[in-house]
């Protein structure tokens, strides 16, 4: 038995696990499951507690959905990794997910893990909480009372509080007008484990950037913006020396923590590459 | 009681809710061939398909894939018919030790059910989380090349 | 190109025919150690120490033996408390380590004794509830630190060396003074784990009635480990059976008895007979099995200026971990491989195996091969690099010959490292791309190494035996004792015993590593299966057939000399004329008249002779392998990260039985050498502890990141081996690492001398390469 013994629910409507997910008592919900029975697992070989229940949201169709108009693009949170990659949505400013979708892991967890698990369980060993910070998402929480609320990815990784509601879809804005430009850098040519990236968005007005935003992935530790950076590059044209300059306007203390000089060296070789492609793609809005 | 459907058969198990998928094939169903190398989903060795894809058995609830096709190393050949992709695995030398075998099979079935002529880097990333200790990745990959050139060929073999 | 199966099973020495184990696998039915299960059995775990240096006070196991499903608790008071070793026949000293430790522990981890319970979850349960009381000693982790006079004493010797090996050859201190050139370089090699898929298990069954064991073992040496237990647990050899199942990888970790085997036979015993299987856990693997010696390479040389390597002195420090294990043996073969490979008069090198509190260094495949073979194929380039000498030149002018002897006495027949190098410059296009891709950042490096078959370690003589049965309808038995554990020798072995038969080899079945039923063989290690248990086995064959072939003859008043059986033949060597069928030669020996079971066996012990600790000299193998390996690499200035183009590997094997074997064999050691050079790095804590003790953590290469791999065969047809071959199995690890080092030197001129490389290591060493540049043309 390589974990405690519990009691399994599997509901088929979200509201029937809603009413699970308050009711029951020591519970824990389960997505793809690559990340929870990991962690079950990991806690019993301490001899540390683990939930009585496991409710699995497997079967709840609604949560699968995939769909996107003029506006908008809505993931459900049951949305398995590589039917995300797979999806015929992801153009514009979405298709950086795709990127992201081939990153993560490897071919079996990309066949079980959830986009919303990934984002839940606040994993920072992919390269998914940073995108969606990037890209302005708002995670969409529902409660057994029926009550919605709406927290920004940003918010979201930034407290890291913990919730009763359950997360039902993720939704991004659709944004012609954007350029990206996306920079990873991995442990070594022979793994698949990232070790930090670098997400950048910004809009040209004439020949300034406006509206940057830069978000810090540090592989394992965290995702956050860096907002010295992104107040340089506003007020800066974009000119070709520019991305040399902006070395030495960046939010040193984020690079810095738990950062080897390695790390530290690549952060700044990623954000030079990546300022250079938002001013090579200047005339294409989207990379 | 849980109803798994384990290579065409319909199992009726009493389980309790903690066991993994892996360890109902191994020590419920006595079905051996798929291993557990590292029990933390690093090594691939648990890989089975369920509904055609290839997943690890040792991160998923046994009670969470009830009613779901599962198809493990066992369920390939056909009586003394063995699966292209066994036979080539054989012609190709890729079997050493053989322990990540079933998982390697298994991994690249679900590749090939779905595309039979993949390229060598649609190969590699299908497998990338298959572990050979051996090395033997370059007669692995050879002879997934040809199972699916095999499997193109012979159209009527069942999925 | 890909090697596809050879179906024609006539004649299949040199042959790729499929592995006579290939269906069983593909199809999920193979039996590992690890599937075995039996009614009734029960799960074993290990007591072990929290601390890396303690003396024993007590064990309590009183609340553990209450807890409902523990059914036998097993402590050190319940043995005889003899101590086992690897090295034991020549180095005595060394057996240092008790199956249950009675009175000190020496590592994290090490063990004290064992539980059995109904399930894995009771036993672990009962093993909380047994209260042991430690003196905690001071402990060392660091192998320097280690050898400092004042330093905690792990065992008895000395400083904590634990073997010490000096080579000494002519005059070095004169022909340092004799040298155009000298230099020293330092290597840092880390420790790493083989890291087998299949982890160590097995299960111990004690027959109560007539007080005999059988264990069912994941092993590469099952006789050694037969041999282990018999004198652990005071019984005769042949009331101990050992059967190897398949096993899922060994990379020398499995070599020898551990603590687990010789619990699950005890256990079993206080249980009444019940059967008992432990099982490693992955934490457990990289704890508490074998590790490979971490090391630190002194070496310092001199060349002529016209290209003699004239002499080479230093010192290797290796870390031995807990208890010796293989350490003697490591030791060795860190040094006297360098004698395989060049011809050197002066030589004066010093190895030193040494004591640690972390987890027990052991013979990972390469037995130090590996490590030396970074540290001297590196320092090999740099002299060459020093008298402006193209790296393949310098060895050119410095490789062994065949038929010579070595100044350590080693005899070397057949050497093909010659046109191993040759052969594998020229595929690589050598002479066009070194020195010239700088612009590209590419480079080219080579490396070279010699392997033994075999070695006289743990016993006075290293046999191997074999037995052929031949049924009356003709089905042929292969009884041996050689250990397959995935490199293909039951399949070497029925195409060597079906081509010395002279029949086909689908009539071959293979029976190995059960101590019971099949002859002694000392187990897959040191590349020697094929060379020793190939040649027992072509003996066995001949002696089969020539059982036939005495029957044929006199029954056709013939002479035996004349007659031969070839594809499936009997026929008259003089005229060539077939006599009659195997078939009908069998019918005969079995008929009325006769009634002949054919019975063949043979057995062979190399003429070697063993390493003479005091002096280095020694002939241990009855032939040598050699191979020369080259890396094209392509280096990224900015980010540090370097991509291998493509590898070649040209290996004299003597003669390949099964050449997609032989191949798959080199491909796998290319891949674990790629996963040493770049990933592989097992690092201990401040208590000694694996930091990366799991395979999230500790890197094992996968298929992403191979490049391209060309093996070049060179058949030098041994005179010694069967049908010509050698064996081979580790050689092409050997020189990875440094040919991957020399070709990253060749792209962008920095020299990494401690593995594994990295992408920061690279930058760091770019910087200075700048920084020192910049100082260079400021003093101009």
């Amino acid at each position: 038995m390589l974990i405690h013994p519990l009691t399994f629910y599997t509901p088929t409507t979200l509201l029937e696990a809603l009413n699970l997910y308050s009711s029951l008592g020591d519970v824990r919900l389960l997505a793809g499951g690559t990340f929870l029975l990991n962690n079950l697992k990991l806690l019993k070989k301490k001899g540390m507690k683990t939930p009585q229940n496991i409710v699995s949201l497997k079967k709840i169709g609604e949560l699968r959905e995939i769909s996107a108009n003029e506006k908008t693009l809505t993931i459900g949170s049951m949305t398995v990794i590589n039917d995300l990659f797979n999806s015929p949505f992801l153009c514009d400013n979405f298709s950086l997910l795709k990127t992201v979708c081939r990153n993560i892991s490897t071919q079996p967890i990309r066949n079980m893990a959830t986009v919303g698990g990934n984002l839940t369980c606040r994993y920072t060993w992919t390269e998914m909480p940073a995108v969606m910070i990037g890209l302005e998402a708002d995670l969409h929480f529902m409660g057994s009372d029926g009550q919605a609320q709406i927290i920004s990815a940003e918010e979201f990784f930034k407290n890291a509080a913990k919730t009763d509601k359950i997360l039902t879809r993720v939704t991004i804005k659709r944004d012609k007008k954007a350029t990206i430009a996306y920079r990873r850098v991995k442990k070594s040519p022979f793994v698949d484990i990232p070790l930090l990236s670098i997400f950048m968005k910004t809009y040209f007005e004439g020949d300034r950037f406006t509206d940057t935003r830069v978000v810090v992935n540090n592989c394992v530790a965290f995702a956050q913006r860096d907002r010295v950076l992104e107040d340089f590059l506003n007020q800066s044209p974009c000119s070709n020396g520019i991305a040399q300059k902006a070395l030495d306007h960046l939010d040193q203390g984020i690079y810095r923590l738990r950062s080897s000089d390695y790390k530290q060296h690549m952060f700044r070789v990623s954000i030079k590459s990546a300022i250079e492609q938002l001013i090579k793609s200047r005339n294409n809005p989207i990379p | 009681m849980t109803t798994l459907i384990v290579n065409n058969r319909k199992y009726e198990l009493n389980l309790k809710g903690h066991e993994t998928l892996l360890e109902v094939l191994r020590d419920h169903l006595g079905l051996t061939g798929t291993k557990t190398a590292c029990e933390e989903s690093e090594c691939g060795t648990c890989t089975v398909n369920i509904n055609g894809k290839a997943v690890l058995s040792c991160v998923t609830f046994a009670c969470a894939v009830e009613g779901e096709e599962i198809t493990t190393i066992e369920g390939l050949a056909q009586g003394d018919l063995l699966h292209p992709l066994q036979q080539a695995f054989i012609d190709y030398g890729a079997v050493q030790c053989g322990f990540c075998i079933p998982g390697m099979i298994m991994a690249a079935k679900a590749l090939l059910d779905k595309n039979p002529e993949p390229t060598r880097e649609e190969i590699d990333y299908a497998l990338d989380g298959n572990l050979c200790r051996c090395g033997g990745y370059p007669k692995i990959l050879e002879a997934i090349w040809q199972a699916g050139r095999e499997m193109k060929k012979e159209r009527s073999w069942p999925q | 190109m890909a090697t596809i199966v050879n179906k024609e099973f006539v004649n299949p020495v040199g042959k790729s025919v499929p592995r006579i184990d290939g269906k069983g696998i593909v199809t999920g039915q193979t039996k590992y150690a690890f599937d075995v299960s039996f009614p009734n059995m029960l799960m074993g775990k290990m007591i072990r120490s929290p601390h890396p240096h303690a003396r024993i006070l007590s064990i309590d196991t009183s609340k553990a033996e209450k807890l409902p499903g523990v059914r036998a608790i097993i402590k050190a008071q319940d043995t005889y408390n003899i101590k086992f070793g690897s090295n034991e026949y020549f180095f005595p000293h060394t057996v240092d380590q008790m199956a249950l430790e009675s009175e000190k522990v020496r590592y994290v981890g090490d063990e004290i004794g064992a539980v059995a319970a109904v399930d894995q979850e009771t036993a672990e349960e009962a093993i909380k509830l047994i209260d042991v009381k430690y003196e905690v000693l001071p402990h060392v982790v660091d192998v320097e630190e280690a050898m400092k006079p004042g330093a905690p004493r792990i065992h008895e010797s000395l400083n904590n060396i634990a073997v010490i090996l000096p080579v000494n050859f002519g005059n070095a201190e004169r022909a340092l003074k004799d040298s155009d050139y000298v230099r020293e370089d330092r290597f840092f090699m880390p420790a790493a784990h083989p890291a087998a898929l299949e982890p160590h298990v097995c299960v111990g069954q004690w027959e109560t009635f007539s007080n005999k064991i059988t264990l069912w073992s994941s092993s590469q040496a099952p006789f050694k480990c037969r041999d282990a237990l018999a004198k652990t647990l005071k019984m005769d050899l042949n009331d101990v059976r050992v059967i190897k199942m398949a096993v899922g990888g060994g990379f020398g970790g499995k070599l020898e008895m551990l603590p687990m085997d010789f619990a699950a036979c005890l256990l079993s015993k206080k249980t009444g007979g019940l059967p008992v299987k432990i099982c490693y856990n992955r934490e457990e693997e990289f704890l508490s099995s074998r590790r490979k010696h971490g090391m630190i390479y002194t070496l310092k040389s001199g060349v002529k200026r016209v290209g003699t390597l004239l002499v080479m002195t230093g010192e290797v420090i290796a870390d031995g971990g807990a208890y010796c294990s293989y350490g003697p043996t490591v030791i060795a073969a860190a040094i006297m491989r360098i004698f395989m490979l060049y011809k050197i008069q002066h030589f004066r090198i010093t190895g030193y195996r040494v004591y640690t509190n972390t987890p027990i260094s052991g013979a990972m495949r390469g037995f130090g091969g590996v490590q030396s073979g970074f540290a001297i194929e590196s320092h090999i380039d740099l002299l060459a690099k020093g008298i402006g000498l193209d790296p393949v030149e310098f060895r050119l002018k410095n490789i062994t010959t065949p038929n010579m002897i070595t100044i350590n006495k080693m005899v070397l027949t057949t050497n093909g490292i010659r046109e191993c190098i040759e052969q594998a410059t020229q595929r690589a296009q050598w002479k066009e791309k070194h020195g010239k891709q700088k612009h590209l950042c590419r480079g080219i490096g080579i490396g070279i190494a010699a392997d033994v078959m075999g070695a006289k370690m743990y016993k006075s003589h290293e046999s191997a035996g074999s037995i052929v049965k031949v049924e009356e309808d003709g089905s042929v038995y292969l009884f041996t004792g050689a250990a397959d554990t995935g490199q293909g020798s039951n399949t070497a072995l029925s195409q060597i015993a079906a081509q010395e038969l002279g029949v086909s080899y689908s009539r071959v079945r293979c029976k190995a590593g059960d101590t019971e039923i099949t002859p002694f063989d000392t187990g897959s290690f040191a590349s020697r299966v094929t060379f020793i248990s190939g040649n027992a086995t072509q003996r066995a064959a001949h002696d089969a057939k020539k059982q036939i072939l005495s029957v044929v003859a006199e029954e056709l008043k013939l002479n035996v000399d004349h007659l031969n059986i070839i594809a499936e033949e009997v026929i008259n060597t003089k005229d060539k004329l077939v006599i009659m069928s195997f078939d009908k030669a069998l019918e005969l020996c079995y008929s009325f008249n006769y009634g002949r079971q054919i019975i063949g066996r043979g057995s062979y012990n190399p003429k070697t002779t063993p390493v003479d600790f005091r002096t280095g000299e020694g002939n241990v193998s009855g032939s040598y392998g050699f191979e020369a390996q080259i890396a094209e690499v392509e280096v990224n200035k900015e980010t540090g990260e370097v991509k291998i183009l493509k590898m070649w590997d040209a290996h004299d094997i003597g003669k390949a039985i099964n050449p997609q074997s032989v191949e798959a064999q080199i491909e796998g050691s290319l891949a674990m050498g790629i996963g040493y050079t770049f990933l592989e790095n097992l690092q201990f804590d401040k208590q000694g502890r694996p930091a990366n003790g799991n395979l999230a953590h500790y890197r094992l290469p996968r298929s992403m990141g191979m490049p391209e791999m060309e093996t070049i065969l060179i058949e030098t047809n041994d005179p010694e081996g069967p049908f010509g071959a050698k064996g081979m199995g580790e050689a092409s690890l050997l020189p990875t690492s440094a040919a991957i080092a020399n070709a990253i030197e060749d792209a962008i001129g920095i020299r990494i001398k401690e593995l594994p490389i990295t992408p920061d290591k690279i930058l760091k060493a770019l910087q200075e390469k700048e920084q020192n540049e910049k100082k260079e043309a400021l003093s101009v």
